[in-house]
């Protein structure tokens, strides 16, 4: 289970305003965050991700604290909207930097990371460079690289908002398979509340740099008292 | 308006083939050890300028850009600004005041010649390279230096997998702007070279016209340099790669990324000593030399005096044309023909290929068979200038104007905006600040000139870059010194004001 207890962080400058966060996510499940832009949401993955070091407060998985860790030591892979991919790298190289960033694989890595690509569908495209991939393609490579990572907690920052929404629907099930597989702790930053609805059973409201609300998906969406969450998702 | 513009360096070739005829002994210059000692030799230092220049300039980049945040950053970038304002004869004094015999670090009698031919040019354009590369790691998303993170990335492999692909597509591009600026590189090696054994093609063209009266060995020179100039331009254009990169959305440039390493802040101290050194050393030198002589000289505010009367109509001037190429320009793109456009587009870059001294000799030989070039001597010497000055013109206002095009020709016709009014409202606030930095750009250019003054420059007509030339040639180093601070100020003083006077306030 993954843990956010009581972090707090704020931005230099003088009109941050501090934020603090408090959260569960169960092992195998997918959290999905909505929330206003600015709201904090994004801040929380580079928290929890180590990109940026939280004044106080824990991170918690499986109750080990790992708010201290280096980035590269924590359990996290992160897969972000776009500029997931080098480009200069073919696929295959791309997947291969998940396993070992020195690219020196052994035989049975190379076999690894061909299992994942084709896994996620990529099966014949290891030599394409990113270029020559479309969107969901692209996102596919770099889900197939969080694979062969084998860390325990997945964070999808607006992974696949450029995307159409069938293919988004496709992909988030596809994310869902794999963290069932893994029992991986996975959360999907989206703004479409429809995301949610396929991704998640419980899904948290991100405002003013809190967690407003955790309720089951459905209930959030339709049945919220909260003003916040009307004013965000707007009328009826 | 473009026929002056094409047609200034196409006359000067024509001219050029079709002379050699006239004098004795022509092409016997083609096989002379001569012109092969000077091909060789501007080959070779412009070679070695580009490689002392750019390599260190790359490490230096980086150190900037791995080093966001530290105390003075923005002064030490502004110092490796300056280079590209300060004239090549103040350099070459600065040079000589540290390096020199009496200087803060001796060379010896070792100065003149190759040694300070790239002391000089890795002074002008090791901090160019830096400038010129360190937007490059700017390109580079920051969503790949955190995934490098998380992935584990040592710094050699975020070197390798991050930083180099990125740099790659800019380098050679680099390389051969500086190796062409090295080739065709004049008061440099004119006042640090210039014997027998350090000549290069530029210097050599002046020679033979002012010392030989050889026109034809001039003109064949001039052929020579063109031809190698066109070689490096030809290179350019098929080096250029383009990017393989996603087009970015966000910069996401509020995550800070902090790598604190002293030997980066170290390397870029031994830079800007690099740099700040001769003209700290050239500021002490004249300070403590013959000011009150120099100054009230009545031939030095002669000298001042042409040397403004250059500077600004060669800014006037090139701005003007810049200004209505490009007009004429984004017009035509607008309009679909493209075609036509890439022409105009092309005629302006054309003089990048084209040396000052190659059209300057085109125009010598041309003029002085009917006139007397020297009576003529300031147009020749604006409009030469005002032509090297195009590219910075059309580099720093292209792009602004052919944005303002793009986004408000619809509305502007809509409205019925035209003329003096769509000039008053729209082209001048919004293209002000870029109007302003190439007025200031092109002056100090001009003003700093010593490779066309010299070809038509007599002591009666010398601007402040022959003045101490003169002086140079006359070993009165002091006095130089004097006169190069004077010239430095001046060029400053200019800048500064035409960038403000025409740009206004920073932030408006």
């Amino acid at each position: 289970m993954l843990e956010i207890r009581q972090l707090a962080f704020r931005y230099a400058g003088e009109h941050s305003s501090p934020m603090y966060f408090d959260l569960k996510v169960e092992p195998g499940e997918v959290l999905s965050l909505i929330g206003p832009s600015g709201s904090g949401k994004s801040t929380l993955l580079a928290l929890i991700a180590g990109f940026l070091a939280p004044g106080s407060g824990r991170i918690l998985l499986d109750d080990e604290g790992i708010e201290k860790l280096p980035v590269a030591s924590r359990p996290v892979s992160i897969v972000f909207q776009q500029h997931n991919l080098f480009p200069h790298l073919d696929v295959f190289t791309n997947v291969a930097l998940g396993i070992n960033t020195s690219l020196r694989l052994a035989p049975q890595q190379v076999s690894e990371a061909n299992a994942a690509i084709a896994r996620l569908g990529l099966g014949g495209l290891q030599l394409r460079k990113p270029g020559e991939l479309s969107g969901g393609q692209r996102q596919r490579v770099a889900l197939a690289r969080a694979l062969v990572r084998r860390r325990k907690i997945l964070l999808l920052d607006e992974a696949f908002a450029a995307l159409g929404p069938a293919l988004r629907a496709e992909l988030i099930e596809l994310v869902k398979n794999l963290v069932d597989e893994c029992k991986m702790v996975a959360m999907l930053v989206s703004h479409q509340p429809r995301d949610a609805l396929i991704a998640s059973a419980r899904t948290a409201f991100i405002c003013n740099g809190k967690v407003a609300a955790v309720e089951p998906t459905l209930t959030l969406l339709e049945q919220s008292e909260l003003p916040e969450v009307r004013d965000y998702l707007g009328a009826p | 308006m473009l026929g002056l513009i094409i047609l200034a360096p196409l006359i000067s070739l024509v001219n050029l083939s079709g002379l050699p005829g006239y004098e004795s002994g022509d092409l016997q210059f083609w096989h002379s050890r001569y012109i092969r000692r000077v091909l060789w030799f501007s080959l070779w230092q412009a070679s070695l300028s580009t490689l002392l220049s750019v390599l260190p300039a790359i490490l230096v980049a980086r150190a900037f850009a791995l080093q966001p945040s530290f105390p003075m950053r923005a002064l030490l970038l502004r110092l490796f600004a300056l280079p590209l304002v300060v004239p090549a004869v103040v350099a070459v004094m600065g040079v000589v005041s540290v390096y020199g015999s009496d200087g803060w670090v001796s060379l010896g009698g070792s100065l003149y010649g190759l040694n300070g031919i790239l002391l000089a040019h890795v002074f002008f354009n090791l901090p160019l390279a830096v400038r010129l590369l360190l937007p490059q790691w700017q390109t580079i998303p920051e969503h790949h230096w955190q995934l490098g993170e998380q992935l584990g990335m040592s710094a050699w492999q975020r070197w390798r997998l991050l930083e180099w692909p990125a740099l790659r597509e800019a380098l050679p591009g680099i390389m051969l702007l500086v190796f062409m600026l090295c080739l065709t590189s004049f008061a440099v090696v004119l006042t640090l070279g210039g014997g027998p054994k350090s000549t290069t093609l530029e210097v050599a063209i002046y020679q033979s016209l002012r010392f030989d009266f050889n026109p034809a060995r001039a003109v064949v020179l001039a052929l020579l340099q063109l031809l190698v100039c066109m070689l490096v331009a030809i290179a350019t254009l098929k080096l250029q790669r383009l990017p393989e990169v996603e087009i970015a959305l966000n910069s996401g440039a509020r995550m800070n990324r902090i790598m604190h390493n002293p030997l980066n802040v170290a390397l870029i101290l031994v830079a800007a000593v690099y740099v700040g050194l001769p003209l700290l050393s050239m500021l002490v030198d004249a300070f403590t030399g013959p000011v009150v002589q120099v100054i009230a000289s009545h031939y030095l505010w002669l000298a001042i005096g042409k040397t403004l009367l250059i500077g600004l109509s060669t800014a006037l001037l090139s701005v003007c044309a810049g200004w209505f190429l490009l007009q004429y320009n984004a017009s035509l793109a607008h309009a679909g023909q493209t075609g036509r456009a890439k022409l105009v587009d092309l005629a302006g870059s054309i003089v990048y290929v084209v040396p000052p001294l190659v059209i300057g000799t085109g125009i010598f030989v041309l003029l002085s068979s009917r006139v007397d070039v020297f009576k003529w001597v300031y147009p020749i010497v604006i409009i030469i200038n005002a032509l090297m000055g195009l590219p910075f013109v059309i580099r720093s206002l292209g792009a602004t104007l052919r944005q303002n095009y793009a986004r408000y020709d619809y509305l502007c016709q809509s409205l019925g905006l035209q003329g003096w009014n769509r000039f008053r409202y729209l082209e001048w606030p919004l293209s002000r600040r870029s109007l302003g930095l190439a007025a200031a750009l092109v002056a100090a250019l001009a003003m700093g000139d010593l490779g066309v003054i010299a070809l038509f420059g007599t002591p009666e007509t010398a601007t402040l870059p022959l003045v101490i030339y003169q002086q140079l040639g006359a070993y009165r180093i002091p006095d130089a010194t004097v006169t190069a601070l004077v010239l430095l100020c001046l060029c400053l003083g200019v800048f500064w004001l035409l960038e403000r006077g025409i740009g206004g306030k920073p932030d408006a």
